[in-house]
């Protein structure tokens, strides 16, 4: 499945020009999030297709690290940077 | 056959959400994209790549990473918003 993973790849593309250009902060934390739900979908059919169960754990490794920086980094731009 | 059925219509889920991120107007119409299309796209590729090659045992693992991604993909935009709405964002004049 050649074919999936590219499309995917150039949608994560499109995404890093929001990345890139976001003219707030929150527009960047957002295309992040979504940016790495595009990488979990590559891994997880790279995964199918080469016949590597190993990729489905780096997919949930990620999955799970990508959510707590995004949940960290919005609870930061809340604070305004401070501590609490 | 179903399976590439469920995998195409979940990467035209997807495209339909990098577009809307790419093109809608402020942040909260952004996440509307985002976080809408983002769930129904991951889950109809991974319940593709489920029911691809039958039950094998790797599936199990696909089925956790679904489950994950259902979890945490509501709770990142929720604090995504919540975070964009304390700070008093009005999402006036942020064109991009």
């Amino acid at each position: 499945m050649p074919a999936v993973e590219g499309l995917l790849s150039f949608a994560l593309l499109l995404l890093l020009f929001r990345l890139w250009r976001g003219p707030t902060s929150w527009d960047r934390l957002l295309a992040y999030n979504s940016a790495s739900n595009r990488a979990v979908l590559i891994l997880a059919v790279a995964s199918i297709a080469l016949g590597e169960p190993v990729f489905l754990d780096v997919a949930i490794t990620y999955a799970a690290l990508s959510f707590l920086g995004v949940v960290i980094l919005a609870r930061f731009l809340e604070r305004e940077g401070g501590f609490r | 056959m179903i399976a590439s059925a469920l995998i195409a219509l979940g990467l035209a889920f997807v495209f339909v959400g990098t577009i809307g991120i790419l093109r809608f107007r402020d942040v909260y119409a952004r996440l509307q994209a985002s976080g809408v299309s983002d769930n129904a796209g991951l889950g109809l590729v991974l319940v593709g790549l489920v029911v691809h090659g039958g039950w094998e045992r790797h599936d199990a693992a696909l089925l956790l990473l679904l489950f994950l991604l259902w979890i945490t993909n509501p709770i990142a935009t929720h604090s995504i918003a919540r975070s964009a709405f304390v700070r008093r964002h009005t999402g006036e004049g942020d064109d991009g």
